[in-house]
């Protein structure tokens, strides 16, 4: 097991450096002044400023040098000042947000993590014994409902969800509000009545034992949490309930029934453990899906996270940003990816032992 | 062996069918044995002549749906195991009577240990604390000759060759102490060797722990050492029984005599070809009005084609199920 879990460790860096090099050859789909024409002004009245652009920050530069650059960061020659370069966390500047890509990013995943928290364990939770359930009581109704259930979800778009959800209970109830707080805790949060320790709004409500702000945040996260998880109980409850049926025809439940455990403790003790692998594996992508920014469910809901950030850099062309985000995405993909892969060998002694 | 020892399990007329798409296929047809305490029963026949099914039948442990068992009634210790509730039985499953299986690498979980899985039969029917389970879990595999079993107790399905997971599923189900082991085709997946090292194995554990066997094959040659009667199935039907030896020596239905011709024998004397049975196995969709075996019978009368004979008494607990009494060759009623 120890060793299962260094090898994956020492994976890391090698998948971190691959990161960079695909993000850093995106880049190279653009032309140096069209890269640097993203912070130009009125381009034809200072054609000069383009080049001392590309000449200051060495876009003419030979690829590996500039990867250099972009890497650890570029040593003015006159000042010996370092400036930029991922490693010491600068991700270049975003237009659209004004600010450091890296700021963007702290200010703006705060309220994705918040969103993937809460939604994790319902997705998971709900769709798995959903799963169950409609494998043990196959072809009966709990599990022509479920399927049903899972197909309406299946072909369910998000963004109509979305707005459906949006419309009855904040246009018509006026129950859920979209955004992330009230204008009144805004206004608590800017006087300083409100200290935001971790920028998690229900855990810093809960820090101020403010049970008013904690009940307002999980207002508004309530609608993109369902609206989140309907979309994904029904890949969940699907996953699990074939490989819980396939479980349930396996030799070995004959043994466990033979031995003289109950139905029930021998789907649970025997059945399950064996169904639950491949879940493992899903719930490895939605753990990426959720924290790499769900852009759909927080454009639709106006939450602030890294998906809408991202979407509306995009749609401004603000190239760096873009890149700055996918790199954020990628390092979150390689970290998931190394959890579900502890995750999978906890599960599955096949996977821990073997020689991979 | 012995007609005065007290009968542990007494089967009479069990039926069970299963519901396919194209109709009810009669797995098993009014079968009916006795085992006595002490007694290894061996059940003989070839693929879907529903030995196991018969066996699976006995602990209800076969899907439902498709498979029923449609009547028959099975009691053991004075108790119908067909009417017993599912908890009742489940008092009675791995704990007074265990299955072995064919595979024993299908039929062990391969995410628990196989520690954990042999003790669980322990715990569930004795509640017997870890450290206990743990202690009777190392004399038991040392028992079924597991080196190292401290060790190997953590050790998963995969870890083990065929022949030792095998020997773990023996102790798994020895681990109770039951009265009645039923193994169903243990050695069919183990190579020569070992099904040889399983069987002596089996002998050996009987002598000391004193449970009775009903032991299923295919294979004539592995029972004829370890068994004390054999049941030959044919389509459903047991169409033989006798004590071991009178069988081998004196068989009467044309099934066994067909079975045992296709056997090579050591002791043979002058180069003969295998006999064979003409024809397949019968398609089971309908219970037969007519002798199932007939349409492959040597011997058969126009009377095998009308009425599907009984059981019956042949002299000293030699039982078959013909209408031709094969070794004078003519019709007996």
């Amino acid at each position: 097991m120890t060793t299962y879990i260094i090898r994956r460790i020492l994976l890391v860096p090698l998948l971190l450096f691959g990161v960079t090099i695909l993000i850093f050859g995106m880049l190279q789909f653009l032309q140096p002044a069209e890269r640097a024409a993203l912070y130009i002004r009125d381009i034809p009245k200072n054609p000069e400023a383009l080049e001392s652009v590309i000449r200051n920050y060495g876009l003419d530069q030979p690829l590996y040098v500039q990867y250099w650059n972009w890497l650890v960061g570029r040593k003015n020659l006159t000042t010996g000042e370092i400036s930029g370069g991922i490693l010491r966390g600068d991700f270049g500047y975003s237009r659209v947000g004004s600010e450091p890509v890296i700021d963007m990013i702290k200010n703006r995943f705060p309220a994705t993590l918040e969103l993937a928290l809460w939604a994790f364990l319902p997705i998971i939770g709900v769709g798995v014994w959903l799963g169950v359930e409609s494998a043990t009581h196959h072809n009966k109704f709990i599990d022509q409902f479920a399927r049903v259930f899972s197909i309406i979800g299946y072909s369910f778009p998000v963004f109509v969800f979305g707005l459906l959800a949006l419309m009855l209970f904040y246009g018509k109830l006026q129950w859920f509000p979209p955004g992330r707080f009230s204008n009144w805790v805004l206004a608590e949060i800017n006087t300083g009545t409100f200290t935001q320790y971790t920028k998690i709004m229900t855990l810093d409500a809960l820090l101020n034992w403010r049970l008013d702000i904690f009940w307002d945040a999980i207002r508004h996260l309530i609608l993109p949490v369902i609206t989140l998880s309907y979309v994904s109980w029904a890949s969940f409850l699907r996953v699990t309930r074939s490989s819980m049926l396939e479980s349930l025809h396996q030799d070995y439940m004959v043994t466990a029934k033979a031995k003289g455990l109950p139905e029930r403790d021998a789907v649970r003790r025997h059945a399950l453990p064996n169904a639950l692998i491949p879940v493992v594996t899903l719930a490895g992508f939605t753990v990426v899906m959720l924290l790499g920014g769900v852009v759909i469910t927080e454009t639709i809901f106006n939450f602030p996270g890294i998906g809408s950030a991202a979407a509306e850099a995009a749609a401004q062309l603000d190239v760096v940003t873009v890149l700055g985000f996918a790199l954020f995405n990628g390092f979150i993909l390689i970290f998931a990816n190394l959890v579900s892969d502890i995750l999978y060998a906890v599960v599955d002694p096949r996977v821990r032992l073997s020689s991979l | 062996m012995n007609g005065n020892k007290k009968t542990l399990l007494e089967v009479k007329n069990l039926e069970t069918s299963f519901s396919t798409w194209e109709g009810m296929v009669h797995a098993v047809n009014g079968v009916s044995f006795k085992l006595s305490e002490g007694e290894t029963l061996g059940i003989v026949g070839e693929s879907g002549c529903g030995k196991s099914v018969t066996v699976l039948s006995l602990l209800r442990l076969i899907q439902s749906p498709p498979g029923k068992i449609v009547n028959g009634t099975a009691f053991f210790n004075g108790k119908d195991l067909m009417k017993m509730t599912e908890k009742e039985l489940n008092e009675v499953r791995g704990s007074q009577i265990s299955l072995i299986f064919q595979d024993p690498m299908t039929f062990f979980n391969p995410v628990l240990t196989i520690g954990e899985q042999v003790m669980e039969p322990l715990k569930l029917h004795l509640g017997v604390s870890e450290a206990d389970a743990q202690a009777r879990a190392i004399e038991i595999l040392n028992m079924v000759g597991i080196s190292n079993p401290e060790e190997r107790l953590k050790d998963y399905p995969y870890q083990f060759s065929g022949g030792m997971r095998q020997r773990a599923m023996i102790a798994m189900a020895l681990i109770c102490s039951p009265q009645i082991l039923i193994a169903d085709e243990p050695t069919t997946a183990l190579d020569v060797t070992v099904q040889a090292q399983i069987v002596d194995l089996v002998k050996k554990l009987r002598d000391e722990l004193g449970m009775s066997i009903i032991w299923i094959t295919h294979d004539l040659g592995i029972v004829a050492g370890l068994v004390d009667r054999v049941a030959v199935m044919y389509a459903g039907y047991i169409v033989e029984t006798a004590d071991v030896m009178e069988l081998y020596k004196n068989p009467r239905h044309p099934y066994t005599i067909g079975l045992l011709g296709s056997l090579p024998r050591l002791d043979e004397t002058e180069r003969r070809k295998l006999a064979s049975i003409d024809g397949i196995p019968p398609v089971l969709f309908r219970s037969a009005s007519t002798c199932p075996f007939a349409p492959r019978c040597p011997y058969r009368i126009d009377r095998c084609f009308n009425e599907n004979p009984m059981l019956r008494n042949v002299g000293d607990g030699h039982e078959i199920a013909c209408w031709v009494d094969v070794v004078n060759h003519k019709e007996q009623v």
